[in-house]
């Protein structure tokens, strides 16, 4: 076993861990299980198979920080934990806007931590339409084992910031359904900042939970190093070949990993161009395709009070009363002030008139469940999402948006900017409702996304999907996909802890069949 | 931490100089050279196809403003400075409005960046960060011990179920 600090305390980087600095020539690993990626799909895959003493090597993009790495410097922290600076988009009318993280602990290190099982009726729809033997019942076993490891719990409530108060108070104020989060963290105190990785060590994302578990159990993790294809021989997968990245997009030395299992864990836009990449295809023609991503968006409310909504937990509440409608969940979401000038549309005296109230805004958030789907092509061995939210969704979008408003006018919002790239501003529920019942030009909404899934869907129908019941891919051997793509649909709410659970169901099937994946 | 070497070219510099006063509040346009230097790095972590997109962009925006102004954008003060960049944010192109859109987003990002506008906004975000870090690992410290002892525990998935001693029946 190798010995693994709790990364918080920590030092130095823990014993398991590679980076571009030790990589001083091409390296050839054997191994049994190599996994791409070591975010919510990838590393209970890892711990997991680890602990049932398989020979892991996880082989991650993204580099390796620690908990005392993450500062206050926003936009550091978003060059350094984002890919592409967090200026990934899908092409669209309007286009979408999305991030996804690239660092050790993949997206759980961004994310905002919100942990909630799949959705009774989404396990039924997926029963139904994909012919998935899963139940609520079958899962919770699962769900339990994750929501241990990860520490799922509600915040405590005396780290919950004004913003959040004002939230509840205008549900409770309009009788609608809202309801205390649940997010992995430890005692969260309410730095904010999940965004751009936890500074107190609070949150428990895949970073300082699974990941040291996986080391601890004697699973090696290679970070820096990009996988530029899995390697076949015939319709069996055998491994990977990578090269070292670094920070200027220089191309270091090649990383082979020879393994008996293969488990691609790179999320639902970047697994599909790696299968792409390896010459894999799919005779659904599905691969790629079936994009979700709850489109969301954002107001800006502001009040006379002023509300600090930096000192809090993130996302201390979910508005949950339009779930029927499409309408997943409204919530406060604490920003930084340079992301709010930087997606707010004025400039000059008008910017810093605005943002001179900085600590009287409310920033409130809300995503739909999509009823379109869109498609992820590699082109030039590089993913591009395309997608173009539905005038169904739209409409969806404005309805919520005004109900989100009314919320805010009633808890005394004097102005809120609505997510228009033209800068639209409302004063009250009235003007809210006239603005939006216009026209609105596609291209003008703002829309964005941190939930992409679907590109690898699950189905024991091959003709119909890419993945089997359990993430293997059809009409390949011993490759594996752990991660949002396998979703056949989307699900309604934060899509984490379902990754992790199908992960964990998925690296069970793995240890019960051991036999067959070690020969 | 190393970040990407990319470097702004002289046009590119030039260009956002003029452009300081026009999007960022004027109390802020001695940070003008922190703000370039921060987008600077801000665009060298975007893809290598976004930055080739945007040096052209500085180009096609310095020079576009000579048969207007009969000079080049970044030689453009006050309103004609003002009007230049106006005229591409409701651009003849969707091309144009991007890119002004673009340029407005990232230098703003770079003006609320800058620890003085931080501060005068009131945003105390590392002494915050450093409180509250304290007081949950004093107060909480027993919880926080819990969980990281429970992260490292044996749990096995499968019970009695260890490949290991299976590979090495085998060898």
């Amino acid at each position: 076993m190798v010995a693994a600090r709790a990364v918080h305390e920590g030092s130095t980087r823990p014993a398991g861990v590679f980076t571009r600095h030790d990589l001083h020539g091409d390296t050839v690993l054997d191994c049994d299980v190599v996994i791409i990626g070591s975010g919510a799909g990838g590393s209970p895959v890892a711990a997991e198979l680890a602990e049932a003493g398989f020979d892991v090597v996880v082989v991650e993009e993204g580099s390796y920080y620690q908990t005392r790495d993450f500062t206050a410097d926003t936009s550091a922290m978003v060059r350094q934990l984002y890919r592409d600076g967090g200026a990934s988009l899908a092409i669209g009318d309007p286009p979408v806007m999305f991030q996804e993280g690239r660092v050790v602990g993949g997206s759980t290190v961004i994310n905002g931590g919100m942990s909630w099982r799949t959705p009774d009726e989404i396990l039924a729809r997926w029963r139904t339409e994909a012919g998935l033997d899963l139940t609520p019942e079958s899962m919770d076993p699962y769900f339990t084992r994750v929501e241990k490891r990860i520490h799922v719990a509600h915040n405590d409530e005396a780290a919950i910031g004004r913003e959040n108060w004002l939230l509840k108070q205008g549900a409770d104020a309009k009788g609608w359904e809202i309801i205390p989060n649940l997010r992995n963290q430890v005692h969260c105190i309410g730095s904010n900042r999940c965004a751009f990785g936890c500074p107190t060590g609070a949150k428990q994302s895949a970073l300082v939970s699974y990941i040291p578990r996986a080391l601890h159990f004697g699973a090696r993790v290679y970070a820096d190093v990009k996988v530029e294809r899995i390697t076949m021989h015939g319709k069996r997968a055998t491994g990977i070949v990578g090269r070292v990245t670094h920070p200027d997009g220089r191309r270091g030395h090649a990383l082979a990993v020879r393994a008996k299992l293969v488990v691609a864990a790179c999320g639902a836009i970047h697994t599909p161009a790696l299968l792409t990449r390896s010459g894999l295809t799919s005779r659904s023609g599905e691969l790629g395709g079936n994009l979700s991503l709850h489109p969301n968006v954002k107001v800006v409310a502001l009040f006379d009070e002023d509300v600090s909504s930096w000192k809090g937990v993130h996302q201390a509440f979910q508005v949950r009363e339009f779930v029927r409608e499409g309408i997943g969940t409204f919530a406060a979401v604490n920003l930084p002030p340079s992301v709010i000038a930087m997606s707010a549309p004025h400039r000059g005296a008008q910017l810093g008139a605005l943002m001179d109230r900085y600590n009287n805004m409310v920033v409130a958030g809300m995503l739909i469940e999509d009823s379109t789907t869109g498609r992820v092509r590699t082109i030039g061995g590089r993913p591009q999402a395309f997608y173009n939210v539905a005038d169904r969704d739209l409409a969806t979008i404005k309805r919520g948006l005004e109900r989100l408003c009314d919320l805010l006018f009633t808890v005394g919002a004097k102005k809120i900017i609505l997510p228009l790239h033209h800068a639209t501003e409302v004063h009250d529920a009235d003007e809210t409702r006239r603005v939006l019942s216009r026209p609105i030009p596609r291209s003008a909404w703002e829309v964005a996304t941190v939930h992409m899934m679907g590109t690898t869907r699950m189905g024991t129908d091959r003709t119909r999907s890419v993945t089997d019941a359990f993430g293997f891919m059809h009409d390949v051997d011993r490759l594996l996909i752990s991660d949002a793509s396998v979703f056949p649909s989307p699900i309604r709410t934060n899509p984490m802890e379902t990754i992790m659970a199908l992960a964990t169901r998925s690296a069970g099937y793995v240890i019960d069949n051991a036999r067959r994946f070690l020969s | 931490m190393s970040e990407s070497t990319y470097k702004h070219t002289v046009v590119a510099r030039k260009v956002l100089r003029s452009l300081v006063p026009v999007i960022c509040p004027a109390r802020w346009s001695h940070l003008a050279e922190p703000i370039i230097d921060h987008m600077e790095l801000t665009f060298g972590a975007t893809p290598v196809l976004v930055r080739k997109g945007v040096a052209a962009g500085f180009l096609a925006y310095d020079l576009g403003a000579l048969p207007m102004h009969r000079r080049r954008a970044h030689q453009l003060t006050g309103d004609a400075a003002e009007h230049y960049f106006a005229s591409w944010e409701h651009g003849i192109t969707p091309a144009h409005t991007q890119f002004a859109r673009a340029i407005n987003q990232l230098m703003s990002l770079g003006c609320y960046e800058q620890p003085e506008v931080m501060d005068a906004i009131g945003y105390h975000v590392g002494p915050w960060i450093e409180e509250v870090t304290r007081k949950r690992l004093t107060v909480f410290r027993d919880d926080v011990r819990a969980q990281e002892a429970q992260i490292l525990a044996p749990d096995p998935l499968r019970p009695g179920v260890h490949v290991g001693a299976r590979k090495k029946e085998r060898a």
